[in-house]
This record gives C-alpha cells, sequence and structure tokens, in this order.
C-alpha cells in the first residue's frame, strides 16, 4: 500500500528521519512567511505538473490549487538548502538482503541516473557504524546516521517494501531534512501493523486490478497467464483495457465481482477470459460467470481449461454460453468480432 | 523427486490441503502424513494427521513436505519443517510477507532444506508424482525441463508441448524473494539426465532471467533452452497481481530481460505459442 507524502513523513518522525515543520489541511490556512504547498496525491509526477509550490501567500496558493480539484494539503516551512541527495532502503531480489540505494543527486529520476550505489546491508547485522562512514564518503555528507537506520527500520520492522527520499536537503549549517517521502508498505504484512493502519484509515487496493488505457477487458487466473494475455491482444493488434487476475482457487463470487467490475467500465467493448484451472476450479469460474453473463451487456469471450473442467463446461453449455478450449482461437475470434 | 518419494501434507485438513492431497494421491504421489494442530489421530482422504511434524517424523520417513498453511502461520510450518530435518518443503501459500520469507529461506539455507516457492504451484514429475497443484490434463512423460516463476501459465506451456513430453515441471512462485531461483533449477535440469532441454518461463521484476542469460552467456548451459517472458504490456510501478511481478527503479524490465537473453543466444518466444516451434527448430 502506498502512503500519502504526509502519511510517510510520520513514519519517518517514528524512526528518527527529520522532517520539516508541516500541518496537513483540506481547507485554506494562514501561515506566516514562506512556505511549501504540496498537493497530496498516490501518484508522482506532482511537481512537475505544478501541484507543489514555493509561495508567500499559503491561502491563496491552496484556493488555487483546490480550484484545480486538490482537496489535501501538506504546508511546510521553506527550507534553504544548498545540496539534495537521494536515499531509499528496499529489498533486494537477487541477494535477498535488504539494501540502501544512494545517489549524490537529489530530486532526479533514479531509473534514468547512472550515479547510484547500492549497499547491501545483512539483516541479521543491521547498519553498523562502518555502513555509515561508507554510504556517507560516497555521498560527501556527514551525519547521514539516524536517516539511514530509519530508512532501514521501516524495511525490516515496519514491513515497507520501498522507503525513500528524494530529495534529502542538507543546509548550509549541516542539518538535514527529508523533503519528500515515498513509503510502500506491503499489503501482506499490514496484518502485523495494526496501530499504522487505525492511524491511516485506509485499506490496501486489489492489486490485483490494474487500469490500462485500451478497449478488451482482460480477465486471467494466475499473474503470469494474465499477463500472457494481455501480451497477445497486443501483439494480435488489441489494445488492453485492464490487468485482473482472479487469483488462485476464486470462487464463483469473485469471478462474478471481476466481470462486473470490468464490465462496468465504459472504455471496455468486449471481455477476454483466460481461464486455465491449477487450483481454481472451472465449475466455481462457470457458476460465477453465468450469475454475471446477463448482466454485462457486452461481449464475452471464455476460454475454460484445467480442472474440474468438464463440470464447468456442462454449466455454460446449459446457458448457451460459447466457450473455447484454446486461448489463441478465443483471442482471434474476439479481436476480429 | 520420483515415485518413490514420501511426502507430508502441512495443513492437510483445510478446504486447499485436503482438496489437493486428493488430487495427488489419485496422481500416484507417495502422500504417507499430514499435519494439522489440534487435528491429530484423524484422517484425511485416508492419510494419518498428526498434530505437529515431529509427531508424524516418529511414524513414517519423509523425504518432501507440501504446506498450504494460511500466510499467517505459514513461516511456523516451514520452519518446522526445517527442523524436522525435511529436505525439500514445497510452499504453496500466497501472501506470506517478504520479510519473512528472506527469513525464513535463509534459515533453510543454513540447515540444508530446499525450499520452492512461496506462492508456487510445485513440482510435477509426469506420470510419476506430483508435489504441489497441477492440473494432469498438460502433462505428459517425456524429455522437456520447465521452470516458471508462475503458474496457469505453465500449464498453458506446458500443454504446448504435450505431445513432447515433460521430464520435470517446477514452479518456483511469483512472489520476491523465493526459495529456489531459475538458476537453481535450469542448473539442475543442465545436470538432469532425464532432460533433454529447457523452457524457462520468465516475468517482469527481478533479475533472475538475465542471470540465467549470464550462465548461458558463460557457457554453462550446453542444453538447448528457449524462454518465453510475460509483461511485455505491463506499466512500470505497478503490481502485476504477482507480488514479484513489479518493476522498481527501472529494475527488471521487459526490455532489459529481452535484452540480456537476445545477447547470450537464448531464442525468446513472443507468446507461449512459440516455444514449441523454437524447441523443434
Amino acid at each position: 500500500m502506498k502512503l500519502y507524502e504526509y502519511e510517510g513523513k510520520e513514519l519517518f518522525k517514528q524512526v528518527g528521519i527529520p522532517v520539516p515543520r508541516g500541518i496537513v489541511t483540506d481547507k485554506p490556512i494562514k501561515w506566516e512567511g514562506k512556505a511549501v504547498v504540496k498537493s497530496q496525491l498516490l501518484e508522482g509526477g506532482r511537481g512537475k505538473r505544478g501541484l507543489v509550490r514555493v509561495t508567500d501567500n499559503v491561502e491563496e496558493t491552496i484556493k488555487e490549487l483546490m480550484s484545480l480539484g486538490i482537496n489535501k494539503f501538506l504546508v511546510e516551512e521553506f527550507i534553504p538548502h544548498e545540496k539534495e541527495i537521494y536515499l531509499s532502503a528496499l529489498i533486494d531480489r537477487d541477494s535477498a538482503e535488504p539494501i540502501i540505494v544512494a545517489s549524490p543527486e537529489g530530486g532526479i529520476d533514479i531509473e534514468s541516473s547512472k550515479n547510484v550505489r547500492i549497499f547491501q546491508i545483512p539483516i541479521e547485522r543491521g547498519v553498523r557504524s562502518y555502513d555509515v562512514i561508507k554510504i556517507e564518503k560516497y555521498l560527501n555528507v556527514k551525519g547521514l546516521e539516524p536517516v539511514i537506520k530509519g530508512l532501514y527500520k521501516l524495511v525490516t520492522e515496519y514491513d515497507a517494501e520501498l522507503a525513500e527520499i528524494n530529495p534529502l536537503a542538507i543546509t548550509i549549517d549541516g542539518r538535514i531534512y527529508a523533503l519528500d517521502s515515498k513509503v510502500i508498505l506491503e499489503d501482506n504484512a499490514l496484518f502485523k501493523h495494526q496501530d499504522i493502519i487505525e492511524k491511516i484509515g485506509r485499506s490496501p487496493s486489489k492489486e490485483a486490478y490494474v487500469e490500462l488505457d485500451g478497449d478488451i477487458g482482460i480477465i486471467g487466473n494466475g499473474a503470469g497467464l494474465t499477463m500472457a494475455t494481455m501480451d497477445m491482444v497486443k501483439l494480435m493488434g488489441g489494445n488492453p483495457a485492464d490487468f485482473y487476475d482472479v487469483g488462485g482457487g476464486a470462487d464463483r463470487e469473485k469471478v462474478k465481482e471481476a466481470i462486473l467490475k470490468i464490465g462496468s467500465n465504459s472504455k471496455v467493448r468486449k471481455i477476454i477470459m483466460n481461464i486455465y484451472g491449477g487450483i481454481t476450479r472451472c465449475d466455481e469460474v462457470a457458476l460465477g460467470i453465468i450469475e454475471a453473463y446477463d448482466k454485462v451487456k457486452k461481449p464475452i469471450y471464455v476460454r475454460l481449461v484445467g480442472t474440474n473442467e468438464e463440470a464447468g463446461r456442462k454449466i455454460l453449455q446449459e446457458k448457451g454460453i460459447p466457450y473455447y478450449t484454446d486461448a489463441l482461437s478465443c483471442i482471434g475470434d474476439a479481436l476480429r468480432s | 523427486m520420483n515415485r518413490n518419494s514420501r511426502v507430508l501434507v502441512q495443513g492437510i485438513t483445510g478446504k486447499e490441503g485436503s482438496f489437493h492431497t486428493k488430487q495427488m494421491l489419485t496422481y500416484g504421489t507417495k502422500i504417507v502424513a499430514g499435519t494439522s494442530p489440534g487435528k491429530g489421530g484423524t484422517e484425511v482422504h485416508g492419510v494419518p494427521v498428526y498434530d505437529t511434524v515431529e509427531d508424524a517424523l516418529k511414524e513414517h520417513e519423509i523425504d518432501a513436505s507440501i504446506v498450504f498453511v494460511p500466510a499467517k502461520f505459514a513461516p511456523d510450518a516451514i520452519y518446522e519443517a526445517i527442523d524436522g530435518g525435511i529436505k525439500l518443503i514445497v510452499v504453496i501459500t500466497e501472501h506470506i510477507p517478504v520479510l519473512d520469507m528472506l527469513k525464513v529461506v535463509k534459515y533453510a539455507k543454513q540447515k540444508g532444506s530446499r525450499i520452492i516457492g512461496p506462492n508456487c504451484p510445485g513440482i510435477i514429475v509426469p506420470e510419476e508424482s506430483l508435489v504441489g497443484i497441477f492440473p494432469p490434463r498438460p502433462f505428459k512423460k517425456g524429455k522437456i525441463g520447465i521452470v516458471s516463476r508462475s503458474g496457469t501459465l505453465t500449464y498453458e506451456v506446458a500443454e504446448m508441448v504435450k505431445e513432447l513430453g515433460q521430464s520435470t515441471v517446477i514452479g518456483i512462485g511469483g512472489d520476491p524473494i523465493v526459495g529456489t531461483s531459475l538458476v537453481e533449477v535450469v542448473k539442475m535440469f543442465e545436470e538432469d539426465p532425464e532432460t533433454e532441454s529447457i523452457i524457462m518461463i520468465g516475468e517482469i521484476g527481478g533479475t533472475m532471467e538475465e542471470r540465467v542469460a549470464k550462465m548461458k552467456k558463460e557457457g554453462l548451459i550446453k542444453k538447448k533452452i528457449v524462454a518465453y517472458i510475460a509483461g511485455m504490456t505491463a506499466p512500470k510501478e505497478k503490481r502485476m497481481g504477482h507480488a514479484g511481478a513489479v518493476v522498481y527503479m527501472g529494475m527488471g524490465t521487459f526490455e532489459s530481460k529481452i535484452k540480456a537473453l537476445h545477447e547470450s543466444g537464448i531464442p525468446v518466444a513472443t507468446t507461449p505459442y512459440e516455444i514449441k516451434k523454437l524447441l523443434v527448430f
């Protein structure tokens, strides 16, 4: 679950990472002196879209941004600084260890930067003094220990998938502030952190659904097969409207929910369902399909094979719903229609 | 793994555990025992159930275990199997936190147990033994080894090459941290006399596929190997169903995988349906 900047900064404070003085507001407020007004959105690129503003008139700036449809703001003291760096912590999949990612170029697009170094810090020993020295030397900045330890703690104790500060500001007199936060908590581990969940008051979005910009609804079971279905639709000249993985062992309710959700997307003209049942049972899938079929006024192309396929097909046949056993002809027919 | 492997099912009394125990027994797998705390002394499809792994080990020799325990309790179940000295542990469970898995995998390596998974379909040796949730339909005894990061896509690919048949099929799971990597399985296939050629099914996220390409470049793969990578159309920083199928900081993009595979001389299929063609020619 991706956190808003202000939520991430709350966690920063908890783990000892310094952040600028600020308040969260959903209406215009009075503020003495220079401040930064930051629109609170989950997507990136706020700066480029002009949704982060340095201003002497906070009240007016908030009014302006509200007229653009923004409804939550973090107002922070303006921190004059002479240097910006990048620091983050995450679990490295290849070494199966937590890593600190650092770059002396803050505020940049880390993906395209060449000046990035990775520091592996094994979980059994945690952050040690010599790790800090190494990272500080590379970045040519002193006093990073609380920040490095804080980021590391977010990954190893708060189950953050990613804890990122971009940029981390260093002032003329050597004080350090996290000017931004990007924290993604692992959904599967949220049950361990009830206190955070209560504070945030949101539940994670269903990650198995990703909206895209095409017009062909895609439903599959299993991430790999669903992705492959998307890719094939694209290769055969179609445009996927979404990625929707009903998951392993989906029951009729989940299948019905999926079809209704995809069917209700106004961009979707037709739906391709690609099901290969392993832990998922085709009869359950079929029961879900027949419950949703008539409610969705769009053509649905169903490919159904695997566990309990005969039972599943029988259910579809009785309702007169056509099905395919082969994914290619299913996708081909869908795209040609 | 073969027809004589003796298997323990952890979480045997649950809905999935019980259903797949029956499927595995039907396939010919030797399931000797199951565990479920508090259900000791009962039976599931004729398989005796014990409260703990230790109790089961008192009565049976066990070569492998398969875990159907819910995510919250799965790490305990895996630790228990490791402490019981079980050498192969297949973890079907999905949604185990990455941090827990990281520690469990380290512990297993220290103790000399191999974990497959989590969030995986398991292992199947066609017409011999199934330790997993594979539907039998696409599998036939043969000479092709298949290793995959996904489940259902593996069934699809197995079906495409059904007439050629498979030696062993392993789904390593779709999580960021897994007990056994693509590289390790490819190595096993390389050494396995039953396997003549290898199919690798990858997806976006991580750099396992790139590491297999590196192996090929270094001349460590002599057998014919072909690959398919899912996720060509996946947007960045969006998680595509699998916890592990996500591109952060430009790591593990579709393009980087394809590039690495091409450079190493491993042919890459653009759709699952092209794999067979690449294998035969």
